[in-house]
């Protein structure tokens, strides 16, 4: 009987919260990463999706509702997103400082510029975010707006440390320059893409290059044979520089694309932790445009 | 002794998670104090955030060049948040409706199916018609009612009329890991009971289901309290206060106000980056006063249902899943069994006196189904079962015999072109009703839902 006593008080113990690091819990690796940069070892961050999944079939699991429990902040890419799974787990919390319009509430794609964002559209078109396109992790301008609006919540939550978030964000924009000339001199201008997914629209628009057609019919709705045929004539037509595909979604169909029409295919991480190369947000960029070059 | 260790543990941890309400005023007063200090501390961080942001700004402005006014000028006004659902539908409250069709076929006639009652558990029958049926156009609406409370409504609509199956509002800002919820809800009670069933996995509810709370599970007028523990682990204990109107459970007339009650603890962990198991116990207990336990008789004593159940999920992103749900139910019952004549008068022994039995009841029961998963493809498999370990059930002290155990086999495919529609044919072999002949239901059932994206739970 004491030995429980004893367990039960260890595990009371364990589980009073450590006031001295800000709880953060993210969705995705790549909000982790950018809060990473911002908050470094004053933050203890928690990704809700691991790397190898992917965001637009994630569920939520008992797990995620336990960290948002505990969560200071939570934040999110939004545009819809994460809506299959993130509204149950911040209902189900039991926390009020994550609730929508609290401080402990991060809607990340409050402080970007959506593309494509339809002015009408039912389901028919396949599962469409009606507010636009959700990836705009691949936009280093917007990835910027995203890191000062973290750099302010974390003041907001942590003002003891706001000057530490302040100069952590200008470090982050000195580094973001840098890696964006060097991104920028890379010579995608022009070229054209086959894509899985629209995962890289962002991408394309700040580079200059062109993503012509999709494997996905529809978004969420993979390929008919039809289409399949539709996309060899495409492909054999417009001869594209490559035919892209992650490593969560179209990797098959990418290959086989490339097997029948002799385009290259390349596979590219969709998100920080992917690949082992892709420990960081800039890393993950690096490896995508290269993949891309 | 580890099981009461566990079981004192739990009810331990029940009352700490329950108003105690002797202390309690006190108690309110200073969480409202905190509440409203919370605010005023947030509104005050809030008047920090808009100062800095404008300080910012006005930093900002004097190194101006033509590059960045053009930048600027890209930039969103300040989008208002999104909020819980999403901010898709602008318009407040979120709707969608589910429509939930199927044309069902069995061996059976429609007579022996509408008599067709579990011996020994409970003499309703089922009400599936042969040919094309329409279980309802379920109408959901939610939003959150303000800083402090979501509120939620399924009125499904049926071919009778409309129905309120539901509608309660969930606090969103009670402290310490508590949360509040009221109104008509279902019970959290087990697993299967709180889900809607255009989202259960297979056409129709578990056997031991039907057999103790009948074909919607318990579906009731309360309240609820949880209290979410910031534990290494997710452990999530509830209790709830009942207005007992359940048919086959308890029975709306069984004693004027509140009386049904429900506990309950859940807990889970992840195996490995892709596999989760959620377990634990429940127990419902309450007055009960039915008649439909034998034809012509009216049952009124006390009922308690324990439950225990276990689920374990394998979800490596896209492509393949797989799903192992179990759950465990065993009822206690007792009190006294009258009986009636045709005409519903009480029916007299020779000196004049009404015919009373009294009737203990201890049965158990349960179900195990697995579901595989596979692109837009579910293949699924279930075996439920009555009697499994106990079947006591006296009539005044003498023990009534029934024979044949009560079970059904199930199996299911189930094709989802998108997550908004679903295409399942089942197949139920029943021997639920003991010696009777098998009943060999088919089931094509069509579920489609439109409108505002609701979150899927667990
Ligand atoms: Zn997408």
């Amino acid at each position: 009987m004491n030995k429980y006593l004893l367990a039960v008080l260890m595990i009371l113990l364990a589980a009073t919260p450590s006031l001295a690091k800000v709880k953060v819990v993210t969705t995705l690796p790549w909000i982790g990463s950018i809060a990473k940069e911002i908050g470094r070892d004053n933050i203890e961050i928690t990704t809700l999706i691991k790397p190898m999944q992917d965001p637009h079939f994630a569920e939520a699991r008992p797990s995620m509702i336990l960290a948002a429990r505990k969560a200071d902040i939570l934040m999110y890419n939004g545009l819809e997103l994460e809506i299959g799974y993130l509204p149950r787990i911040i209902e189900s919390s039991n926390n009020p400082g994550i609730q929508p319009g609290r401080t402990g509430n991060l809607d990340c794609s409050q402080f970007i510029t959506p593309m494509e964002k339809p002015s009408s559209f039912d389901r028919s078109m396949g599962d469409v975010h009606p507010l636009g396109n959700p990836h705009y992790h691949f936009s280093p301008k917007n990835i910027l707006r995203v890191a000062e609006g973290m750099a302010n919540a974390l003041s907001g939550i942590d003002s003891g440390n706001a000057d530490f978030y302040r100069s952590n964000l200008q470090l982050f924009k000195d580094r973001l320059a840098e890696k964006q000339r060097q991104w920028s001199s890379m010579p995608l201008k022009g070229k054209k893409y086959i894509s899985y997914h629209k995962l890289f629209e962002y991408l394309a628009q700040e580079n200059g290059f062109q993503i012509l057609g999709y494997i996905e019919p529809k978004p969420g709705i993979p390929p008919s044979a039809g289409h399949i045929e539709e996309m060899i004539a495409l492909i054999k037509k417009a001869k594209p520089n490559a035919i892209i595909a992650t490593y969560v979604a179209g990797k098959k169909e990418a290959a086989s694309l490339s097997l029948k029409t002799g385009a290259r295919s390349v596979v590219l991480p969709h998100d920080v932790g992917a690949t082992e190369t892709a420990k960081d947000w800039f890393s993950l960029m690096d490896e995508v445009l290269k993949g891309l070059e | 002794m580890k099981r009461w260790a566990a079981f004192l543990f739990i009810i331990f941890t029940l009352c700490l998670s329950m108003p105690s309400y002797g202390a309690d005023i006190e108690s309110r007063l200073k969480a409202l104090e905190d509440t409203i200090q919370q605010q005023g501390e947030t509104i005050k961080e809030q008047h920090k955030i808009i100062n800095e942001l404008r300080e910012e700004l006005n930093n900002k402005k004097p190194q101006e060049t033509a590059g960045t006014v053009k930048e600027e000028a890209e930039k969103p006004k300040a989008q208002a948040a999104s909020g819980l659902f999403g901010a898709s539908a602008l318009s407040n409250p979120n709707i969608s409706l589910v429509l939930d069709t199927f044309v069902y076929s069995s061996n059976l006639t429609e007579e022996e199916l509408e008599n067709r009652s579990i011996p020994g558990f409970t003499t309703e029958g089922l009400e599936n018609r042969k040919g094309f049926s329409l279980e309802a156009a379920e109408l959901f609406l939610f939003a959150p009612v303000d800083p402090y409370f979501n509120l939620y409504a399924t009125i499904p609509v049926t071919e009778e009329g409309v129905e309120l199956e539901e509608a309660f509002f969930v606090t969103t800002s009670l402290p310490h890991g508590l949360q509040a919820k009221g109104g008509k809800f279902k019970s959290s009670f087990g697993r299967i009971n709180s889900q809607h069933p255009h989202a259960w996995d297979f056409a129709d509810i578990p056997l031991p289901y039907r057999a103790f709370m009948g074909g919607e599970g318990v579906i009731e007028k309360g309240a609820q309290v949880t209290f979410f523990p910031a534990l290494p682990f997710y452990t999530l204990l509830g209790a709830e206060v009942l207005q007992g109107e359940n048919e086959i459970l308890f029975g709306e007339d069984a004693k004027s106000g509140p009386h049904a009650y429900t506990f309950f603890a859940k807990a889970s962990f992840d195996l490995t980056d892709d596999s989760t198991i959620l377990f634990g116990p429940s127990v419902m207990t309450g007055k009960t006063k039915t008649g439909s336990i034998e034809e012509d008789t009216e049952f009124e004593g006390d009922s308690r249902l324990y439950g225990f159940e276990l689920t374990y999920k394998w979800k490596p992103s896209r492509g393949r899943n797989f799903t192992v749900q179990s759950e465990y139910l065993y009822r206690t019952q007792e009190g006294d069994l009258s009986a009636f004549d045709e005409n519903g008068d009480a029916l007299l022994d020779e000196d004049g006196e009404a015919v009373v039995d009294t009737l203990k009841r201890a049965q158990d029961g349960a179900y195990i189904q697995a579901v595989y998963g596979w692109d837009r493809w579910r293949l699924g498999a279930r075996y439920d079962v009555l009697d499994l370990f106990k079947d006591e059930y006296q009539l005044s002290g003498e023990e009534q015999d029934f024979d044949g155990k009560p079970w059904r086999g199930t199996g299911m495919l189930e094709f989802h072109p998108t997550e908004f529609s679903r295409i399942k044919l089942q197949y139920n072999h029943d021997k639920s009703a003991r010696n009777e002949e098998t009943n060999h239901e088919w089931w094509l059932q069509f579920i489609m839902g439109i409108g505002a994206h609701a979150a899927h739970p667990f």
